[in-house]
């Protein structure tokens, strides 16, 4: 049985999970669905009641009954990589191939209908709060005045992209920063803001989410308070691996089988008490960083994950291992 | 008519140099010129920082 990877070539984190099944005797096909039609192929049927396909890449053909898991990992937007990519092409080879995936019996790192829906940093927000995961207070909006109000209540803000993702053309990236306190907010009608009392932080906390297991590391915050977001923060030391709270581990738990996710990689900010805040869960968030300064074994976790130790998430969920 | 947010935008590092391995689909791995596994040299990916979160990426939030 083959676990099937999709993501891109550059990936070097998913060469990190590809050695360690390598290493142990995990049969492993990695393909691109940018590459579909073209180096990447596929084909299959639905015949006297029953479905067959078959995928094939750079010379290694896989039955879709043959595989034991899907990762999820980094895939480019089928049909990315033609000569003529076109809006159509893409639908119909995302279509053609997720479709199938979906009709064997092999499970997800992540479905991609709950990563999907995982993305929706509110939606993180309202399930991390119903999960028992401490939530810093938050406002989204386009009314100026309610922007207004709220920073009255919490006078000392930041803001951050609703979505996560950064503007192109030209390419810039917008940190999480801290909201001085004489700002106007009369931009906020000009687009969904997002704004959350900040969190004045010892630590920033990366939990990494695989099946059941909870790895997580900590970081020391820089001593300045404006340096919120500390993937822009000067390193005031490495991550080092800390154990994980009950009640966060609790609340992580209920996260991951509400969203129906298999990996998660959690952010939080520690405070001064020691508390956890949640900032945000990505579905598909970064690991090896974590690993290399840790040595956690995050990559040999998922490829256990892969290769069919541990149970799937959902409501269906059972301790019992999994048959592969 | 700027939102909000993009006040506290900024130049994103578009780095051009390419990566000092690349994709061997025979192995599935990114090797190094040498022939190593680049996921086994962990100088390399700490130099490279193609493991990190990083904001502002082309293709993918899910930092």
């Amino acid at each position: 049985m083959t676990v099937l990877i999709l993501t891109c070539e550059q990936d070097v984190t998913a060469d990190m999970v590809v050695a360690e099944l390598n290493g142990a005797g995990v049969p492993v096909v990695r393909l691109d669905p940018a590459d579909l039609p073209g180096v990447v192929a596929l084909s299959g049927e639905y015949v006297h009641g029953s479905f067959h396909g078959h995928l094939s890449t750079a010379g290694r053909l896989v039955s879709t009954d043959g595989l034991r898991s899907i990762w999820v990992r980094r895939p480019g937007e089928p049909a990315a990589h033609v000569a003529e990519p076109s809006a159509w092409l893409t639908e119909e080879t995302s279509q053609a191939l997720y479709g199938m995936l979906h009709a064997t019996g092999a499970r997800w790192m992540n479905r991609p209908e709950a990563a999907r829906r995982a993305r929706r940093k509110p939606w993180q927000l309202h399930l991390a709060q119903r999960s028992g995961l401490p939530v810093p207070a938050t406002l989204i909006t386009t009314f100026p005045q309610a922007a207004r109000d709220f920073a009255a209540r919490f006078p000392d803000l930041v803001v951050k992209p609703v979505s996560g993702t950064h503007p192109e053309d030209p390419p810039r990236a917008v940190p999480t920063s801290r909201i001085a306190p004489d700002a106007d907010f009369a931009a906020v009608a000009f687009g969904p803001t997002l704004l959350q009392r900040r969190i004045p932080k010892r630590a920033d906390v990366r939990l990494t989410a695989v099946g059941e297991r909870l790895l997580a590391a900590r970081k020391p915050a820089a001593p300045d308070p404006d340096h919120v977001d500390v993937r822009f923060a000067p390193s005031v030391g490495p991550w080092q691996p800390v154990d994980v709270p009950a009640s966060i581990a609790t609340g992580v738990h209920t996260y991951l089988r509400e969203a129906e996710l298999a990996y998660g990689a959690f952010d939080f900010v520690e405070d001064s008490d020691g508390i956890w805040w949640f900032l945000e869960c990505n579905q598909s968030g970064q690991f090896g960083f974590v690993e290399l300064d840790t040595g956690q074994p995050i990559a040999a976790t998922v490829a256990k994950w892969l290769a069919g130790h541990e149970p799937e998430p959902g409501p269906h969920a059972t301790p019992a291992a999994r048959p592969t | 008519m700027r939102p909000f947010a993009l006040n506290y935008a900024r130049s994103a590092e578009e780095l051009e140099v390419s990566a000092p391995y690349s994709y061997d689909s025979r192995l599935q791995l990114n090797v190094l010129p040498d022939g190593r596994i680049a996921a086994h040299e962990h100088a390399v990916l700490r130099e490279w920082g193609a493991t990190t979160s990083t904001a502002g990426s082309k293709t993918h939030f899910d930092d």
